[in-house]
């Protein structure tokens, strides 16, 4: 084989498309960012609106299509012609897998054998079997199981905050460093090249999540499981995986073994992404195949390869996958148990509401935002203030890591509805400007035990004065105190529940910044007509 | 600090006043042509003026007022570095009076590069996100096209600086605007709901971070700010065509704003924010950081005593 011909061969160019892939999932995680008079084009959830999983888990448990889900049957229909070529060739997780492999078998170099098809592997058709039937009655766990939501709120809430921190921790030294040497170098290298990113890339200055720590652990912890086996993730967990195996039961696309030539060397199955085949590549199962290509190059005789076959042909080389008809109901009766298991609390009952969830504008009624929301993290990325945080435990299980506001990291902006733009499934719905701000996602309330004119007698009312209603849903009054023996008239400030949409920017310039003087609950939503404890009009 | 100038002004005209006793300071501005303070007020058509109608007044206004006081060559000098510092503290559009106007910003700086400024750079620390109210202020493109280089104040770069006042101990200050050779300060008139007012002395606010203390006592901060900027500010211009007279600082609703077709520029701020108190409405001495601020040797709140050059701009 010349040079050439191998530059351009299968597996490289599937590298190839693997790693260009996964720079433009993370260049659209870069891109959801605030642009002046630009919306946000749908090109920001191209990855969810693939996702069959997402889009089948929405479907069933939300009764809903959202707005180009339909390019999900473009995955599907690939899938049924190529097999699973979207785990092998194109999701960004597995590509991070199999970086993170390579990467491993540098430092331990593997040996033993673990690439051939293990039983294990059919736990991810179980675990899809659990996921649909929980789907079916309504509960939509997408959240931790779908590995594009994964990586993208990994990445979104994790990584880049991350990254963001290492650049501006670094660089912020050197410029209020008092040494001219130190800061020429920062006024001519380091301040430029750090102004570009933060103007170009950084959504909000020294942006960070809560709970971002525990989802970038997660992250990583998976990707390192790469060191007991390969691809652990994709074999043995995805329940994506297992929905695009299910699709690709019988591929038109399928492996073809010359078994006259095999010396039984193995070198095609310790290649293996997807565990696919047994010994000496014997049993090929075609729903675990991911269509890597590496066993069919590195085949020293060359006598592995794909070819096209009629979907009806029985095929001896192509083994079944034996899934347990009993296991299979187990694991969806277990899908329902772990649904009761999230929805026997108090607040999913509708019985109470939990004050801390401020949902962003134009979120719908609990029950369906969590029947549509993924907890991608694309809001909370997007989000202009920063202040969408990842629930941990504000939203009960079923909601974890969804987003709620958290004023005192970031307010909801007054004239921003970037959220509702982006969110794949319109778990948040798109508001207009006008929409949005009538839309009330709590009310805030003072704590007069902290607030400054209450509970220590001295002017402040900056809550007023950036209250950004054009009428201003706080007032004052002129109140005569006493402080330390001495009468004087301070402002007092007051919430008109009428007026206030629960945005937060009071709570973002409390000067207390550890419990704000003034906080906002769920309180007057516009979503639960429940939880609207006001007379209005008055 | 005052500028050369200025001192060899006021000194000749404090010696001449002393010696002959015949005739007032004031008159020596008057014939000088280099006052201290300057109103230029719109004479022309008023009456259903449009938005840009009213923009354009607006940079004539502006240009005439900073003429009156001898042009901004009696401030600025050739070569140097020049902060214009606006209001661009809300994401408002310019007719809703949230911010300084944007053609008032542009004038300002096309003024100072005529003056012989090498650059010219404008910003302000912001309220609501920069990368918004820069762009919904119209002020980023005003300035930019104007030729200023248009600068986010970045919150993670302020410095902590002890300042010794009464009310602020120290204040973090952005080392970039102090590292400028002069100040223009830009503010607008508008409503507030502790201060009464915001103008020009407590546009300076801007400058600064954790602002938020200063609302606990806002005559004795706006002293101290203003005491430790005054040495860099070489201008104060307030922008009073549109005012906000209501639900400010951030206002919202039209019907809060209110044509004043005035701007006034000086180098006192207390005494041009007493000629703005009374423009809005109100006694200077009603807004308490105005006599505060005049004790405190900010300047002086009874601005006619220095007879202020009046122009009628159409």
């Amino acid at each position: 084989m010349t040079r050439r011909a191998a530059s351009w061969s299968g597996t490289r160019i599937r590298r190839t498309v693997q790693v260009v892939v996964l720079l433009v999932f993370i260049a659209l995680i870069l891109a959801a960012r605030f642009h002046s008079g630009v919306r946000p084009g749908p090109i920001l959830k191209i990855f969810f609106l693939l996702d069959p999983l997402v889009t089948i888990a929405t479907a069933l448990a939300a009764h809903a299509f959202a707005a180009g889900a339909f390019l999900a049957l473009i995955t599907i229909a690939v899938t049924l012609l190529f097999g699973r070529v979207f785990c092998g060739w194109f999701c960004p997780f597995g590509t991070l897998h199999d970086i993170a492999g390579r990467l491993i078998d540098r430092f331990k170099p593997d040996k033993k054998l673990r690439h051939h098809f293990s039983p294990r592997q059919r736990i991810k058709y179980y675990v899809l079997a659990g996921f649909l039937a929980m789907a079916v009655f309504g509960g939509h766990w997408v959240t931790v199981f779908d590995p594009l939501v994964l990586s993208y709120r990994s990445f979104a809430t994790g990584v880049l905050p991350a990254a963001q921190w290492a650049v501006e921790e670094s660089t912020t030294p050197l410029a209020q460093s008092e040494n001219k040497a130190i800061h020429a170098v920062s006024r001519y290298a380091t301040e430029p090249a750090y102004a570009f990113v933060r103007d170009h890339v950084f959504v909000a200055s020294r942006q960070a999540f809560l709970g971002g720590g525990l989802i970038l652990a997660i992250f990583i912890g998976l990707l390192l499981l790469n060191a007991w086996r390969r691809r652990f993730w994709c074999r043995y967990v995805c329940p994506l995986g297992a929905l695009l195996g299910v699709f690709s039961l019988r591929p038109l696309l399928r492996r073809a073994a010359d078994r006259a030539s095999c010396n039984e060397c193995d070198l095609c199955a310790r290649s293996c992404h997807g565990a696919a085949a047994g010994a000496a590549g014997d049993k090929w199962i075609a729903s675990e195949c991911l269509g890597c290509l590496n066993c069919s190059e590195s085949c020293r005789r060359s006598g592995l390869g794909f070819v096209w076959a009629s979907p009806l042909r029985n095929d001896p080389e192509t083994a079944p996958l034996d899934l347990s008809r009993r296991a299979l109901f187990a694991s969806a009766a277990g899908g329902l148990v772990a649904l009761a298991a999230l929805r026997i609390s108090p607040q999913s009952r509708g019985k109470v509401y939990e004050a801390r969830l401020v949902r962003p504008p134009g979120s719908r009624a609990e029950r369906e935002f969590l029947q549509r929301c993924t907890a991608c993290g694309l809001c909370m990325k997007i989000c202009v203030t920063g202040g969408l945080q990842p629930a941990l435990t504000e939203a009960g299980l079923e909601g974890l890591w969804t987003p709620r506001l958290e004023p005192r990291i970031g307010a909801c902006d007054y004239n921003c509805t970037l959220c509702g733009q982006v969110c794949p499934t319109e778990a948040i719905r798109p508001l207009t400007v006008e929409e949005k701000q009538k839309t009330k996602i709590g009310v805030a309330a003072f704590d007069v035990t902290r607030c400054i004119p209450y509970a220590y007698g001295r002017d402040c009312t900056v809550c007023e004065e950036c209250c950004p209603i054009p009428e201003k849903a706080i007032y004052t009054t002129d109140d005569e105190v006493q402080v330390a023996g001495v009468r004087t008239t301070i402002k007092r400030p007051h919430v008109d529940p009428d007026k206030c949409i629960g945005c937060g920017a009071c709570v973002n310039m409390c000067p207390l910044k550890d419990r704000p003087g003034i906080y906002v609950t769920s309180a007057n939503e516009s979503r639960h007509p429940d939880n609207q404890p006001f007379l209005t009009g008055y | 600090m005052e500028s050369r100038r200025q001192f060899l002004v006021r000194t000749a005209a404090g010696l001449a006043a002393l010696q002959g006793g015949l005739f007032k300071a004031t008159d020596v501005f008057a014939d000088g042509g280099s006052a201290q303070m300057a109103i230029a007020k719109w004479s022309g058509k008023t009456d259903g003026a449009t938005a840009d109608q009213i923009n354009q007044a607006a940079g004539k206004l502006v240009r005439q007022a900073v003429d009156a006081l001898g042009g901004m060559k009696s401030f600025v000098k050739a070569g140097e570095t020049i902060w214009v510092k606006p209001n661009i503290a809300w994401d408002r559009a310019p007719e809703l009076a949230g911010n300084t106007n944007p053609r008032i910003v542009a004038e300002v700086v096309k003024m100072c590069l005529e003056a012989g400024a090498k650059t010219v750079k404008v910003g302000d620390n912001t309220c609501n996100p920069a990368q918004k109210t820069y762009v919904t202020s119209g002020i980023a493109a005003a300035a930019e096209k104007a030729g200023a280089q248009v600068v986010f104040v970045d919150k993670t770069r302020f410095k902590s600086t002890p300042i010794n006042g009464k009310a602020l101990k120290d204040i973090p200050v952005y080392p970039e605007m102090l590292e400028c050779d002069g100040i223009v300060n830009v503010a607008i008139l508008k409503h507030h709901g502790q201060s009464q007012m915001t103008m020009c002395m407590k546009n300076l606010m801007g400058m600064m971070d954790k602002r938020g203390l200063i609302h606990q006592d806002i005559p004795a901060g706006l002293a101290d700010l203003n005491l430790y900027m005054q040495p860099k500010i070489r201008l104060h211009i307030l922008d009073a065509v549109r005012i906000l007279t209501a639900h400010g600082p951030t206002g919202g609703n039209p019907n809060d704003v209110a044509l004043k077709w005035s701007v006034a520029a000086g180098t006192d701020p207390v005494a041009i924010d007493a000629w703005g108190a009374e423009l809005a409405g109100y006694k200077p001495a009603d807004i308490a950081f105005i006599p505060t601020c005049q004790e405190r040797g900010v300047g002086r709140m009874d601005y006619r005593s220095l007879s202020p050059k009046e122009v009628a701009v159409s």
